[in-house]
């Protein structure tokens, strides 16, 4: 019946005949195969470089190394944390000052989300690492990553907003309306709730963004989990194992992170999500 | 078994024949032994609660869904599994789908022309003749170069049976041709098909539309849970219907 | 140090760095697509083993920060006796975490098509390759624009990790820095390199914008 309906990824191939069966076995093999050559090139070659060697990774047997790259990834977290507070309240200010109706406003809201869109993380990290200091402003290591990352960030949950606002059907402010509530207590009792709930997965995406930006913060020697693998590395004589698994940590997170999103984007389809409100 | 089925094939090889067909969805037995035949120029027409395999049954004579086991022929000939064979004998039986399913990339005149010019390798302007001609049989030739998207349910429907006689095949099966359309579009539909059933073509239709069986269907076959539990003639089904479950399926769509 | 100064001093270097970054942009692009177009192709084989490599492919260059992705390639690789580039590095990391997304957006075009095209296809007998040609790839394509635009322009802002790195010449990033820290460049050297970004990436959103318009495909 037409209530089984299998995604189109599964639907490009039809069930296989015996012929077709046979040559996806081969073919399953052969990548096998192909797989496992690679793993072992890959492999074969740490080894005979020499970096399958006790000495390399015994870092990671020693519990201060494990604290002290904990301790980096809560500098990790904690900048991300804020910064994503950041990012998200600019983000309502410019989405409300593009949504406001007030032309000069909406304006200023539009050039400032492109300008923060289209510029590089780093960039905002220069900026606030040498341009900054320059007029006398001294900034703590942590602002240095927080405020730049999370400019660059803003722009972005700006427009992830307005299009959680416009998918609010139009129903819904006009029956507040109709209660008599005033302008801004509709906005903020009865479509941005809705909104917000639209683009939660969306947001949680960019919270990735967030947490990947922030591995800049070596640039202005902030302790984070990038920072600390380097302090590691100077002190041991072990860069490819500790870079290798701090990346690992890093994909980690972002890959628990995202999880996240496509849950929450489970939740918010119990709403009824009206059409046409994904990007 | 073999293919040279062809040669002894006569005026009485059934275009459509299922044999001892039987289909499981993991635990659920959809398809129960199912024999069915349809000869050249027969409408037979489908009926059955939804659940009772009918759409499934419909989707198996083109190998959309696969069968655990049993025989299916087209005129005599075995369906292939896979690959050139089984393309070819798709080609042969059209198809019109429930929810339409045109190309929706492509303008209506396209969407009629991709199987004549890719499958039957027909010449882009040999087609496109062609093409206007089932566009204006159906009634939609004005909206050639629209696209899909642009057009009623009720005329992308008779756009997919364009689509479907631009292959000149032996036979058509409908899947509920109508549940997807609004109810001032449904006739607009059933009478191309009826149509179609009066210039003799070949047609296997699932369908709840009781008027549309009682008036074109050549026999009615009644499923439910997966089997065929009645087989008979238009007046003879709906009027004597001899199984208790036929009765209360009869009894059930008069009360509304 | 006035915007007059500036431009005299730093004019030219100016105008590589931006050739640099659009010729970064533009190389990092065309391999993330065709690598992209790769991995969706092992995603939707039926080949079991390469839709689970191809899945762990997407979630590490997904997920890896472009940081930690560039310093592997610079520092880790030549412990491994491979020595790339400086510009190979930067390519390499800024082709890699796109072609991720690229392979995302690709699937979710895919998925937009729906069963039932596929299926109108298959029963006009159209051969595999000639649903994908004429049916799959067409709407996939058309329906990916604005998400690959917006990918062209994400891939430009990853190009920056190329100030983190050694390089004659200079990316637009790698620029501001040189010059923040060789000279008092201030606020307008930060500006006119921020300024040439974002003009590019709201020239690649017109253009892709444009393009969407005429190929968008109704629903």
């Amino acid at each position: 019946m037409s209530d089984k309906r299998t995604s189109v990824k599964d639907a490009l191939f039809e069930p296989p005949g015996p012929k077709t069966r046979r040559v996806i076995r081969i073919a399953t093999v052969v990548s096998l195969a192909a797989i496992a050559a690679l793993l072992w090139v890959v492999l074969r070659r740490f080894y005979e470089t020499g970096q399958l060697d006790a000495r390399y990774w015994s870092v990671f047997t020693r519990w201060t190394t494990w604290r002290f790259l904990g301790k980096g990834l809560l500098g990790t977290l904690e900048a991300a944390a804020v910064a994503g507070v950041v990012a998200f309240t600019a983000g309502f200010l410019l989405m409300v000052m593009r949504i406001s109706g007030n032309r000069i406003l909406g304006y200023i809201s539009t050039a400032l989300i492109e300008f923060t869109r289209g510029v590089p993380t780093l960039l905002f990290i220069y900026f606030f690492f040498l341009v900054v200091p320059k007029f006398g402003i001294k900034l703590p290591a942590f602002w240095k990553v927080c405020l730049p990352v999370s400019i660059s960030a803003c722009g972005v949950v700006a427009e992830v907003l307005r299009s959680g606002v416009n998918a609010v059907p139009k129903g819904q402010k006009e029956a507040a309306q109709s209660l008599g509530m005033l302008p801004h207590s509709v906005f903020l009792k009865v479509v941005f709730p809705q909104a917000f709930r639209f683009v939660i997965p969306a947001l949680i995406s960019e919270l990735v963004i967030v947490v990947k930006d922030t591995t800049f913060a070596y640039v202005v020697n902030f302790p984070d989990l990038m920072q600390n693998a380097k302090v590691l590395i100077s002190n041991y004589d072990a860069l490819l194992s500790v870079y290798l698994v701090v990346a690992l940590i890093y994909i980690a997170i972002n890959w628990l992170i995202n999880r996240a999103s496509v849950a929450a984007a489970g939740r918010t389809n119990r709403y009824a999500v009206p059409a046409g409100k994904k990007q | 078994m073999s293919d040279t089925m062809h040669e002894t094939m006569n005026d009485r090889t059934p275009v459509i024949e299922l044999k001892h067909v039987d289909k499981h969805f993991g635990s659920l037995h959809v398809l129960k032994d199912i024999n069915l035949s349809v000869q050249k120029g027969e409408v037979v027409v489908i009926i059955g609660p939804s659940g009772s395999g009918k759409s499934t049954l419909c989707r198996t004579i083109n190998r959309l869904e696969t069968i655990d086991s049993g025989e299916i022929l087209i005129e005599g000939t075995k369906m292939p599994q896979e690959g050139k064979e089984l393309a070819r004998l798709r080609a042969q039986i059209g198809m019109v789908f429930q929810s339409f399913n045109l190309f929706a990339h492509k303008t209506i005149i396209d969407n009629v022309i991709l199987g004549p010019m890719d499958v039957l390798k027909k010449s882009k302007k040999e087609a496109k003749e062609e093409a206007m001609q089932l566009l204006s049989r159906v009634g939609v030739d004005s909206q050639a170069n629209k696209v899909p998207a642009q057009l009623s349910g009720g005329q992308q429907q008779r756009v997919a049976i364009a689509r479907a006689l631009a292959m000149h095949p032996k036979a058509i099966l409908f899947d509920e041709p109508t549940s997807a359309l609004d109810p001032e579009m449904i006739g607009e539909v059933l009478d191309v098909m009826t149509k179609l059933a009066r210039e003799g073509m070949t047609m296997l239709v699932v369908t709840h539309e009781m008027n549309f069986a009682r008036r074109v269907a050549s026999r009615v076959i009644f499923m439910d849970g997966g089997s065929i539990v009645e087989e008979n003639t238009p007046e003879e089904f709906f009027n004597h219907p001899k199984s208790q479950r036929a009765q209360d399926f009869l009894n059930s769509i008069q009360a509304h | 140090m006035g915007i007059k100064e500036l431009l005299s001093q730093y004019g030219d270097q100016y105008i590589q760095a931006l050739f640099t970054t659009w010729k970064l942009t533009a190389f990092s692009f065309a391999i993330a697509f065709v690598i992209g177009v790769a991995v969706t192709v092992m995603r939707i084989s039926p080949v079991q083993p390469l839709r689970v490599f191809a899945e762990i492919y997407i979630q590490i260059f997904r997920n890896i920060p472009g940081a930690s992705l560039l310093m592997l390639l610079v520092y880790a690789l030549p412990y491994l006796d491979v020595l790339l580039s400086y510009f190979v590095c930067v390519l390499i990391a800024a082709s890699l975490i796109p072609s991720a997304f690229c392979s995302e957006y690709l699937m979710a075009g895919i998925n937009t098509i729906g069963t039932g095209q596929i299926e109108a296809a298959r029963s006009l007998g159209l051969s595999f390759m000639q649903i994908i040609r004429r049916v799959v790839i067409p709407q996939a394509l058309r329906s990916s624009v604005l998400p690959l635009t917006n990918l062209l322009v994400s891939t430009m802002l990853t190009t920056a990790l190329a100030s983190q790195v050694p390089m004659n010449p200079r990316d637009l990033t790698g620029l501001v820095a040189h010059i923040n820290t060789h000279a008092v460049g201030g606020v307008t050297a930060f500006l006119i390199s921020a300024l040439l970004y974002c003009a590019t990436a709201v020239v690649i959103g017109q253009v892709g914008n444009m393009i969407d318009r005429k190929v968008r495909i109704l629903r």
